[in-house]
């Protein structure tokens, strides 16, 4: 009988080896008989040879080799019983831990699905991925020359694609609806090694100029918008007003290459200026904008491609150097170097942006899991020196201690198990939440969703037994190897037992509460450099103002007809209802992003210092509240007949015109021949970040500029929904292609503050739950010290102690427990904090507000958490006390 | 009861010699242990404790299956018969047993032989 079946037979086996040892007893006594004796004797006898009837059953239990299982169905069984006549206990420890396991989980979903899961392609470990290094800035993204000249050393890579990713607007024009589309290089599908779900993938020949443009679809986007029908094979898809023949569908769990970018429609790079004929350009020198994956040459090492490619990459950098460049730029171009890193979890831009966000997380969840187990044994503590004397019992009735760890760390093994099951379910909410609130933050910065899958995967079901293991080991072990130390005198005596568990378990809250601080302290930190953020002087103020897009690069305007487009429209806006005043502008603040380029100032050049421009029209400075500090702002006569203008900022000023009055100094760009005077200095005002100071920046006017203002900039003197849908029902039909993009100026600085508000959020709820476990902790240590004294603390009392005394000396306890946890917690904090510094802004680890916040915080909770415990004491009645015991 | 001193059985043996009783015919416990009492003229004595923890864990390896069949007391007993698993390591173990003693007795043999 196979040794599962002797498991779930265990029941007839008994009953037939009853039966067995029962006839082999009865053969005994016949035979006895047989030989003379009475019946009476004979049984003797039997008896007598035979020996114990149940010793020789439960030898014949061991030989079974099942008695493990049966002992650990006993245990399970047992800690069940404890469980069901303990729920509060129950509750709490798995609640605790369903928390701690459920936020790391969640975190580590997120970071998984970013930065480790490999892409469901065959060997997936051999792609890699490449960065530009400009100096000390990373960039991932190359141009298509330059892709094209890659794929070509065939003696570098077996195959090599680039992939890019912009929104395509799929559909009648009347219901455009955005869909994420990969255009990539003709090797893409066969660098990943996938087969077509149906149809055929693309190839090479698709990424020809002047191929017939071809779209594949995603298995999840065939299933969502063509219902999973294959006739879809052949169908012509609309695709930015034009049709496009779907040839084929990629296979399911296939999301794209481009790791947290919705891979919907999949189209050849080629095909990008055919279907947006306004960004020909991108398939020239200039746009570096696609995202590299290759696989390396078979048998070649990675240090010897590297090395490789260092010489390859300087040679390939002059041959796809845009036309037209400044000597600076070129010189900055080519200095360029290019690092192999691994691909095999995909190609990624957002990864960089939020490695470390992402990290630091891991680490305060990680300390919230840590708190959780903490304050987990300090119950199973307690319980178990509640438990001492049935060990006790238990070990006089000849228990092994091992049984005894044993069945402990099975109650732990249940409990963990329960609370991850539980934490799973949090952390599926936790990853969803949080990847939508990073899809937020994509989509406010480039208007395309962001897709990351996020779908439980065996990576993380071994983070969850690992959690399992990891867990029990913490919270479980210690308490189940004091349980088995108890003296089976101590049926007698408890008092001494609780005693050594009391100082164990103090340790534990202490170490509680320097955690606890060290995310208070984290919280706080993060908080005040929200508020920095939200109140440094960015000089601007967000008002009512919206911000609408427009794009009329489909229009395909000459630039006197794009200049005259942009007065119609400024002019169609301004005359709204409900709108208080109007500009454009090609940048506003905080959008993400900006233009930059070296200048001629008096002659000289600035390179390599750069400046930051801007294409504006009138009144932009008065709407988005940035005040002028000389001269005067671009007016609707500076046009193209009139002189050329510029209005500079203060660092402008600082920065290249040290010692000149600013007023009527001259600016051009390299090369150019036409030069701008300056007109108007404004302060300073935050460009892209709000974490780097305002940089060098020149405004000019649309009117003189070949720059396309794309953003109306107004003040909105209704409320914004009526003035949104005003600006939307005047201005959309006029670009009918490209839907129109509007939202509030103060949304749009909230979405840069993405990062801050992410860690701000985590580590007060990090924190909070924190604190929580913590004062949970001190509680139940708290109440268990007075049960404890209950009998001291009576004759006390009977003595003539004043019950304020009592309730003082109980406190006294409580802050001796949080002081020794502040005390050791604050080093640690420091030390924490001063890695993530580069998330902070405008306060230092040391800030002593926060640190007295955070204690004062620490300090009330666990007095709070100490005060009722203190109550009990002092209304312990001095007679009823002495029967305690 | 004997003259002889009771011996106890070196480790393993017993399995061997249970297998070896059962050749013949399917047998119950209880004729097993009278057998073995009868063919090691009492030298080997095998408690209940001893003998059904074995016969069980034979038949758990496979060596000995089981079948419930009516005996001559009218109910039925479990009757136990070598299966050809079972004989093949029998023999295995029967030859491997008798290179052993073998071994043994010629030592002791030289040994006797040095010390006359």
């Amino acid at each position: 009988m196979t040794w599962w079946r002797r498991v779930f037979n265990r029941d007839s086996l008994e009953s037939q080896l009853d039966v067995e040892l029962r006839d082999h007893f009865d053969r005994l006594v016949r035979d006895f008989i047989a030989q003379g004796h009475t019946d009476s004797e004979a049984r003797r006898l039997a008896r007598l040879e035979f020996g114990g009837m149940d010793q020789v059953k439960e030898q014949c239990r061991d030989a079974r080799g099942t008695r493990w299982v049966d002992e650990t169905a006993q245990d399970v069984r047992y800690g069940l019983r404890g469980f069901r006549k303990n729920p509060g206990f129950t509750i709490v420890a798995i609640v605790t831990l369903a928390i701690g396991v459920g936020a790391s989980l969640a975190i580590f979903n997120v970071f998984d699905a970013l930065l480790l899961r490999p892409l469901p392609v065959s060997n997936a470990s051999e792609l890699i991925t490449f960065t530009r290094w400009n100096g000390s800035n990373p960039s991932e993204s190359f141009s298509y020359p330059q892709i094209r000249e890659l794929a070509d050393r065939r003696d570098l890579f077996a195959s090599l694609c680039g992939i890019g990713t912009e929104t395509v607007y799929v559909g009648p024009a009347e219901s455009l609806e955005p869909a994420g589309a990969l255009w990539v290089s003709g090797g893409y599908f066969n660098t990943l090694g996938i087969r077509a779900f149906a149809g055929r993938l693309l190839n090479a020949s698709d990424d020809e100029r002047g191929a017939p443009v071809a779209a594949v679809i995603s298995h999840g986007y065939w299933r969502r918008r063509f219902g999973g029908d294959l006739n879809v094979i052949g169908r012509q898809l609309r695709i930015e007003g034009q049709q496009v023949p779907i040839v084929g569908i990629t296979p399911a769990g296939f999301n794209g290459a481009a790791i947290g970018e919705p891979a919907d429609i999949t189209l050849a790079i080629n095909a990008k200026p055919v279907l947006q004929p306004e960004d020909d350009s991108f398939v020239g020198p200039d746009a570096r904008w696609i995202l590299a994956l290759a696989r390396p040459a078979a048998g070649l090492p990675l240090e010897q491609l590297q090395a490789r490619l260092d010489v390859v990459w300087a040679d390939l950098l002059a041959r796809t150097l845009p036309e037209g460049v400044s000597a600076e730029t070129r010189k900055r171009i080519l200095s360029t170097a290019i690092r192999i890193e691994s691909g095999a979890a995909g190609a990624s831009r957002l990864r960089r942006t939020l490695r470390s966000p992402l990290l630091a997380a891991m680490a305060l969840v990680t300390l919230v899991l840590v708190i959780a187990c903490v304050n987990v044994a300090n119950l199973l503590l307690a319980r178990g020196a509640g438990r001492a004397r049935e060990v006790a019992l238990r070990l006089a009735l000849g228990a092994g201690r091992a049984r005894i760890v044993r069945q402990r760390l099975i109650e732990s093994i249940m409990l963990a198990v329960a609370g991850t099951a539980l934490g799973v379910l949090v952390a599926w909410a936790g990853s969803v939440g949080l990847v939508g609130l990073i899809a937020e933050r994509v989509a406010g910065r480039n208007q395309a969703q962001m897709f990351l899958d996020v779908a439980p995967n065996w990576r993380v079901l071994a983070v969850c037994a690992l959690i399992v293991v990891t867990t029990t080991m913490l919270f479980g072990l210690v308490p189940a190897l004091r349980a088995s130390h108890v003296a089976p005198g101590a049926v007698a005596n408890s008092t001494r037992v609780a005693e050594s568990h009391t100082r164990f378990s103090a340790a534990l809250i202490v170490a509680q509460v320097s955690l606890s601080l060290l995310l208070v302290m984290g919280a706080g930190l993060f908080t005040r450099s929200l508020h920095n953020l939200r109140t440094v002087d960015r000089g601007f103020a967000p008002g009512n103002v919206l911000l609408a897009n427009y794009d009329p690069s489909r229009l395909a305007l000459t630039p006197p007809q794009l200049q005259a487009f942009s007065q119609s429209i400024l002019a169609t806006v301004t005359e709204l209802p409900g709108v208080g005043a109007a500009s454009l502008a090609a940048i506003t603040p905080l959008q993400g992003g900006g233009m930059s380029t070296d200048m001629i100032v008096n002659g000289v050049s600035t390179a390599p210092e750069e400046v930051y421009f801007n294409v504006i029209a009138p009144r932009f400075f008065e709407i988005v509240g940035t005040s002028l500090v000389a001269g005067r702002d671009l007016a609707a006569t500076d046009t193209l007949n009139a002189p050329a203008v510029t209005v500079v900022n203060e660092a402008f000023v600082r920065t290249f015109l040290a010692g000149l009055p600013p007023l009527g100094q001259r600016v051009a760009y390299p090369g150019a021949t036409r030069e701008m005077a300056i007109v108007g200095v404004v302060k300073d005002a935050v460009y892209e970040t709000l974490r780097a100071e305002p940089p060098p920046t020149i405004y000019m006017s649309y009117l003189q500029s070949r720059g396309r203002p794309m953003t109306i900039v107004a003040d909105a003197r209704a409320p914004m929904a009526d003035v949104t849908a005003a600006i939307r029902g005047a201005v959309q039909p006029k670009v009918p292609a490209s839907p129109m993009r509007i939202r509030t100026f103060a949304w749009q600085i909230e979405q840069s503050l993405f990062e801050a508000r992410l860690m701000r959020m985590l580590t007060a709820i990090f924190g909070a739950l924190a604190l929580g476990l913590a004062a949970i902790g001190l509680y139940g240590l708290m109440s268990y010290n007075v049960a404890l004294r209950t009998r001291e603390i009576g004759v006390r009392l009977a003595l003539g102690a004043r019950p304020s005394l009592v309730i003082r000396m109980v406190l006294a306890n409580a802050v001796r427990v949080v002081g020794l946890g502040v005390i050791i917690g604050l080093p640690l904090a420091w030390m924490a904090s001063r890695a993530i510094a580069q998330l902070m802004f405008g306060v230092t680890p040391t800030d002593p507000i926060t640190i007295t916040t955070a204690v004062a915080i620490l300090g009330s909770v666990g007095l709070a958490a100490a005060a009722i415990p203190a109550r009990r004491a002092a209304a312990v009645d001095p007679v009823t006390s002495i029967y305690v015991e | 009861m004997a003259a002889h001193p009771k011996s106890d059985l070196p480790q393993g043996t017993l399995d061997l010699l249970i297998m070896q009783v059962v050749v013949p015919e399917p047998m119950h416990g209880y004729a097993i242990a009278q057998r073995l009492k009868l063919l090691s003229r009492d030298v080997v004595q095998v408690t209940q404790g001893t003998l059904y923890p074995a016969l069980h864990r034979l038949e758990n390896r496979g060596f000995l299956s089981a079948d419930w069949k009516p005996s001559d007391t009218g109910r039925d007993a479990k009757f136990y018969k070598l299966t050809r698993k079972g004989r093949a390591h029998l023999e295995a173990e029967a030859a491997s047993w008798e290179r052993l003693t073998g071994a043994i007795a010629t030592i002791l043999g030289a040994a006797k032989g040095e010390a006359s």
